[in-house]
This record gives structure tokens, sequence and C-alpha cells, in this order.
């Protein structure tokens, strides 16, 4: 007599296609998911205990780290938290400047996502073209911050230095323009592509709500959800609305391409008003002994991968009390244990590489 | 026999060596030949399609060791060779061990019914068409062997799917096969090339009557040959490297290798069927009646089959992987009635050119 | 938002701008808020340990229609009720509280250590948590697969 059991499958941490270290516990009846148990913690830094012991602008260069393809994302939720609670209005430059970058660091992860996701899929070498889109970015940020990842740039009440090159970010919106009429020829009309991702992976909205899933993810399932259009940061800015209502794969991926078509727009307006503005002044706070006053801050910002967000309890002192992040990834990889149930294998992998997952930021 | 044995015959008994020792010698001449010309050309190809892969994205591809990188797949071999050989503790030993030896037979058994120039063959058979399928087929087993042998779930997962995938596949292969043994009338590799002469440079090949078998053809070598995007039984975002996930050093090296040679082995063995083998393009050689004509035969096999692996890089670089039900999928509801329907066509044009 | 249908069935609740204090019954209040109201998603479950030495939890509730924050505080020692069955996304902030405070949740039956090792001793993110660096050099992480 034969009896059939199924098959315990232990994907990651070190696997090619989890985006850093995730761990999937997956049970498969052949190739078929029975349940998947995402374990995470491979990566984890205590971000939020260091908080606890550190002063905040010692703690300001450690939170570009939390997720190092949109690290301005977190300097500028740290930076905001310290000027709700000390009441600092922002120039508009500054303001102009922050938004430029924030988009252009949103325009190049989605790049680095593209490439990825199409890795997942099997193709090669879509991953070196939107490597080569994303180095362009990356280029501008070092020469503009030093750093081509973990920028240190924003600071409490402003940045660090005045905002250069220019031209760069115009050659840069020129060129990113052309090569994604290339994206579109190569990948969106490839049958094998679409066969992949069409009705894959459909995430329905509530079901996406009730997961807490926000960002990009979301809007792709046809809600109306961007905190950008509430964001005192980006008032003054014209942003266009992405909705898809396909739900799929596809739809993220479709998502992701025209947002960063809308973020191209936003630099533009951002540049446009950088280019005549006079040079930067701006009143920094001085962090040395810096101390916020008593109370709960929140704050949070429309992140690549869904909405980041800061809490911050003060008593006064100069480290704070508790500080809790809220990042987008961490309830993504709590879906994987609903959407994956039933798909097979490489379908698995494929709406994984979907989402838009990145460790770091999950772990914290 | 051939040719060949016969000028090494002949060779041997002018220096009065017995014919009894020329018959048993003579079958490891073309063993060694083949397993020699066999490295040279694979290191070749691996370069070829690191660099053409580099180029396809916008990379310089390997460029350090020798000249150009020349020498970058020599170096990459002689590193897997210093390299230690791992058994995994829970694996089959003998059956881990015997996979990567027995990839390596079949593709050199493969290698030698191949008619590389007119009366250079090392073995003709009449119908060595069979057998150059069988031999083709067959690394999948040892595939499969390495697969199970590896106790790894990922090597188990490559290795089933390599089993349904050439499952799948293998009966369009034998449809469009037939259909080209029609066409020529004969079921020797040689006698498809030469079926295939016409007066006016290169019309009489078999790809303007088969173009349907030539695309079915050409699609299933890729799917045997677990090329993009047919790779899933190495799916490295899936399955990490599939059947040779616990592969290291030179076992490692020599299934990483086969996958080249078999992949040489197939592009020779569709020109054969479909480009008109070493037949010049021309309709004449350059170097008409003398010796050279040989050279210039095996010239034209290995640059038509350099041109089908050339389209398989390009391929590589450019689709993404099919899911493992539309791979299956995609044999049986359409390649297969196509392949079918390719015979009756052939069956068609042969009894129409019969009977005009 | 219209707060009195609220005020009439939780009487012990303050109500504080956009912030609800309650001091028990966290499963009812937010079940009830949840179909009375349009606060459709929890973006995330805040925990402090406080000066006098008790969990408060913050759950952070956000209404895609109305565009709104709602803050529920509540306190507790060590157990509280899950809300697993309302939001899902619950599953993934509770474990992460259980993993870093140390607070049960009764009703979520996956709770596990998360960040720290499965034979982990204490929470790190309490105040009364010592730090040890001699456990760091042994890790033994007892997988279940």
């Amino acid at each position: 007599m034969t009896t059939t059991t199924t098959l315990k499958l232990n994907l990651g941490p070190q696997h090619p296609s989890t985006h850093g270290v995730l761990r999937l516990l997956l049970e498969l009846d052949g190739e078929k998911i029975l349940s998947c148990e995402p374990d995470i913690g491979y990566l984890h830094r205590g971000m939020e205990k260091m908080a606890e012991k550190m002063s905040y602008i010692r703690y300001l260069p450690t939170v570009d780290r939390i997720d190092y393809l949109a690290g301005f994302f977190y300097s500028e939720l740290l930076c905001r938290i310290v000027e709700k609670a000390l009441e600092v209005e922002l120039p508009q430059k500054v303001r102009a400047i922050r938004v430029m970058l924030l988009e252009l660091n949103r325009i190049s992860s989605h790049l680095l996502w593209i490439g990825a996701f199409l890795m997942d899929l099997g193709a090669t070498s879509p991953f070196f073209y939107a490597f080569r889109e994303r180095e362009m970015i990356l280029r501008y940020f070092e020469k503009l911050t030093g750093q081509r990842m973990m920028y240190n740039y924003f600071v409490f009440g402003g940045v660090r230095r005045d905002i250069d090159y220019l031209e760069d970010v115009d050659e840069i919106l020129s060129i990113l323009l052309s090569k994604l009429k290339d994206y579109e020829n190569l990948i969106e009309k490839n049958p094998i592509f679409i066969r992949r991702v069409v009705n894959k992976g459909v995430l329905e909205k509530e079901t996406a709500l009730n997961y807490s899933i926000t960002g990009v993810n979301l809007r792709s399932s046809g809600a109306d959800f961007d905190t950008r259009f509430q964001d005192s940061l980006y008032s003054g800015f014209d942003i266009g609305k992405v909705i898809l209502k396909e739900k799929d794969s596809m739809a993220r991926y479709r998502a992701r391409i025209l947002e960063i078509k809308e973020s191209m727009k936003i630099v533009r307006q951002a540049l446009d008003y950088l280019k005549k503005s006079p040079a930067l002044e701006q009143k920094l706070i001085n962090p040395v002994n810096m101390k916020l006053p008593e109370g709960d801050y929140f704050a949070d910002i429309e992140a690549p991968r869904g909405i980041a967000s800061c809490f911050v309890r003060s008593y006064g002192e100069k480290e704070p009390y508790r500080l809790k992040w809220r990042t987008g990834s961490y309830y993504s990889v709590n879906l994987l244990r609903k959407l994956l149930v039933g798909e097979y294998l490489n379908d698995a992998i494929a709406i994984a590489g979907s989402l838009d997952i990145i460790l770091p930021e999950v772990d914290k | 026999m051939n040719y060949l044995y016969f000028l090494y015959i002949e060779f041997l008994q002018r220096h009065n060596i017995p014919k009894l020792f020329g018959d048993i010698t003579y079958y490891f001449i073309p063993f060694c030949i083949i397993a020699i010309a066999l490295l040279v050309v694979v290191l070749g190809l691996v370069l070829a399609e690191r660099k053409l892969l580099g180029f396809f994205t916008q990379r310089k591809g390997p460029n350090r060791v020798g000249w150009w990188g020349l020498l970058q797949t020599l170096a990459d071999a002689f590193k897997l060779l210093c390299k230690e050989n791992i058994t995994p503790d829970k694996a089959d030993r003998f059956l881990f061990n015997l996979a990567p030896v027995l990839v390596f037979v079949p593709i050199i058994a493969a290698l030698g019914i191949i008619p590389y120039s007119a009366e250079f063959t090392f073995v003709n058979t009449s119908t060595n068409v069979i057998l150059y399928l069988i031999l083709a087929a067959f690394p999948v087993l040892s595939v499969f062997l390495a697969g199970w042998a590896s106790n790894n779930k990922y090597s188990l997962f490559g290795a089933a799917r390599s089993i349904a995938q050439v499952l799948s596949y293998e009966l369009p292969i034998t449809f469009v096969i037939l259909a080209v043994v029609v066409l020529a009338s004969s079921m020797n590799l040689t006698g498809i090339t030469l079926a295939q002469t016409s007066k006016w440079w290169f019309s009489g090949w078999f790809i303007f009557p088969g173009i349907l078998g030539f695309v079915i053809l050409f699609i299933c070598i890729l799917a045997e040959l677990n090329r993009c995007p047919f790779d899933l039984p190495e799916a490295e975002s899936e399955l990490v490297c599939g059947y040779n996930t616990e592969y290291s050093g030179m076992r490692f090296a020599i299934f990483y290798l086969s996958e080249y040679a078999m992949l040489f082995a197939n592009a020779m063995f569709i020109s054969i069927l479909f480009l008109g083998g070493y037949l010049s393009p021309f309709g004449k050689y350059l170097f008409g009646s003398s010796f050279l004509i040989y050279f210039e035969q095996a010239f034209w096999l290995f640059l038509k089959a350099s041109i089908l692996v050339f389209i398989i890089i390009w391929i590589r670089a450019t689709l993404p992987r099919l899911a493992s039900f539309d791979l299956l999928k995609f044999s049986w509801v359409y390649l297969l009635p196509l392949s079918i329907l390719n015979l009756f066509v052939a069956v068609i044009i042969k009894f129409a050119g019969a009977g005009g | 938002m219209d707060w009195n249908k609220f005020s009439k069935v939780f009487a012990n609740c303050e109500i504080n701008g956009n912030k609800i204090l309650i001091k028990s019954g966290l499963h009812d209040v937010i079940r009830f808020i949840v179909d009375n109201y349009s606060y459709d998603v929890l973006k995330e479950i805040i925990a402090v340990h406080n000066q006098d030495d008790k969990i408060e939890l913050i759950y952070h509730l956000y209404s895609s229609v109305d565009e709104e924050d709602l803050l529920i505080s509540i306190f507790t020692d060590n157990e509280i009720e899950s809300i697993i069955d309302i939001f899902k996304s619950a599953e993934a902030d509770e474990k992460e509280i259980f993993d870093l405070f140390g607070i049960k949740f009764s009703g979520h039956d996956n709770l596990k250590r998360l960040y720290m090792p499965e034979n982990w001793e204490g929470h790190p993110l309490r105040k009364d948590y010592v730090q040890d660096d001699t456990r760091l050099s042994r890790n033994d992480n007892n997988d279940n697969a």
C-alpha cells in the first residue's frame, strides 16, 4: 500500500528569488502550494531598540538603511517627526528639493523592481536595462549627496547642502522617457510575459485593505488611496492618479510603469521651480542637545512599497522613549500567506515578486 | 563501412599492421577526436554565450583572462577542476556519482554519427536518424538520476520537470523527423543531406517545403535542451539550479559543459535535416575538387549550426520563462497536431513531386 | 466623525480628538467601529512599554473613504484579545508585539518568536529588558521543517 504525503519545501532564506533573506515554509502537493508560512527576522537590525538609545541626530544616518532602495523616504520621515514636534516650517525651496529627490528615489526603486520581477520570471535582460537607467539616478545622487544609497542628505529643518547639477536631472528625465518605450516593446507585448502575469495573483480591494496593503499594490487593485494628496510636502505639486482595475500581477507591473511616468512629471515640476529659484536659505534646527517636547508624534509618507510611517513618543528627553516604524513590505509578506495558497510554484515566485517585497524594510 | 575506415586500414596495411588491430582501434580514434574537438567547441560556446549575453544586455562580458576574454572558460574549467567534489550526506552516492558520467556518453555517441562532410562520419548506419533521436533523448535519464540521487527537493523538482518536458516534446520531434525522412526517402543522415542537393544554390533545402517542421523542431529542441524559454528544470529563480543544485566542482562542470555539447550537436542535427547539412549554400564548393573540400563542407555545417546557436542565445536574452502548464499545453495542444499536419504536407509534396 | 452613536454603546471610553482611550473590551470596540464607521484599514498596532509598567497598545485605524486616522488606545499587562478575525493584517503586528513585548493575544493561534530565536528569554523592547550579550554567541533556533 502506498501513502501520499505532502512535501515541505523550505524556500529561502538563501534562495535566488526571495529578494533578500525571506524564508517561506511551503507545503506542496506536487508543485501546488497548500500552505505558506513566511518566516522573517534574518535581517533584523533592531532599528526600534536602537532609537531608544540614540539621540535623534545620531539616529538619522541609520534610518536610510531601513529600505536601502528608497532611503530618502525614511530620513524624510524622521525629519518630519522632528519638524512637526518643533513646529518648523520648511521653506518652499527645501520642499521642492525634497519632493524631487523623493520622486527620483521612487523612480529608481520602481526600476529595480521591474528588473527583479522580470528576473523572477526568467528574463535576464530587462534586469540589466533597468539597472542601466537606475544607474543614472544613482550617479546623480552620488554627485549630490556623496552616497549612492545611504544618502543622509535630509537634515532636521532642511537639507545638508544646496541642490546642484540640475542639468543631470534634465538628462535623466529625457533618457528615461525614451527607455520606457523600449520596456513596452520588450516586456509588455511579450506573449509569454502576458501569460505569466495576466490573471495571476488576483488581489481583491477588500482583501488588500484587510491585509493593510497600501501603495502601488493597493492602487492596482482599484483603490483610490494615495497619501501624497494629503501630504503638505507635496502641496502645490500636480500629482497624477494611477489607479488600475485589473488587480493582477500585470496591473501591478503597469501601475509601477505609470507611476514612474507620473513621478517624472512631479520631478519636472520641482525641477522647473528649482531652476528659477535663488540660492538656498534655510534655518536648520541645531541637533545638539535637541529635545522633542513631550507627546506622541506621527508622520507618514507614500513610500514606493506602501505607506511608511513613524511614531515617536517623547518624554522631553534627548532620545525618543519609543520609536516605531511602519513599513509597507512587512504587510505584503503577511499577505503571501493568503495569496500563494493554491498557486503553482513558478507562479508563486512571480506573484511574490510582483508585490515588491524588500527584506530590510520587513525586518527593520 | 566508410571511407575513413578504409583509409585507416590502408594506412595500417602499408606499415604491415594486421587488419584486426585496425578494426579494434578504429573506434577509439573517433572517440579521441570527438572528445578533444568537443572540449574546444564547448569552451568556445560557453564564452560565446557569455559574450553575446553581455552584448545583448549592454555589458562587456568576460574580458580579463586572455585577449578579449578568450581564456575565460578555460580558467573557469580549471577553477572547477580544483574545487572539492562534495557529495551530500544523504545522497545516493553511487547514482550521484554515476549521473555526470552517464550524461556525457550519449553526447559523444551522438556526435559520432553526424556527417561532418561527405565521407567524414565515424559511424554510418542506414538508419542513424533513429539512433540520433534515441541518443538525444538519453541525457534526460542522467538528469533524472542526478535529481533523484541528490536527495534535494529542488533537484527533484528539476528532474521531474525535465522528464515531463522531454516526454511531451519528444513526440512532435519524431513526427517532424518522419516528415523529413519522407521528403528525403532516406533514414540516413548523409542520405538526407544529399537529398537536399539542387542545381540552383540552396533551393533544395528542406526548410522550404518544411518551414513549419523547421519551426516546430527548433522549438522542441529548445525544450529538450532546457534552454530559455523552456528552462524550467533549472529555473534559477524558482529551483535554485534545478537538478544540478547539489553538484560541485568537476561534476558540475560536466553537467554544464554537456549542456553546451548537446546544444551544438542538436544545432548541427537541425542543420542537417533542414539547412542542407554540409552542403554549400552556393550550390558549388570553393575548393571544388581538392582534398580541402572536406574541410569546406565541415565549415558550412559548423557555420549553419553556429547561426542556430546564435539564435538560441538571442532567444535566451529576450524571453521570460514559460509557466509549467503552458509548457506542456504548448506541446500537446499546438505542436503535436501541427507536426502531424506537417507530416501530411510532406507526404503530399513527395507524391505530387513523384507524380509530376 | 460623529461619535455620539459610539459613546452611547461604550460609555466608559474617552474620546479625545481622533484618539479613543478604552479600558477593556477591545475586540467589541473595534468590531463596533468597523461595522458602524468607515474605518477599513488597520495601519499598524503600536506598543509602548509605559513608565508605569503597563503596555499601551495603540491601534491605528484608517478610513480609506474619509481619509481619516483613528487611534484606539488600551492598556494591558500581558494578555489581550486578538483582532485577527477583523483585520488580517493584525496577525503580523500581533506576532511582532508578542516577540518584542511579550503580550499574549488570545485567539491568535500562531504566536511564535519573530525576530528573536525561539528559546530567547525576555522581550527586547520592554523597558525592563536586561541586555546580556553573552547569549548572542549561542543561537539554537529550532526550526519546524
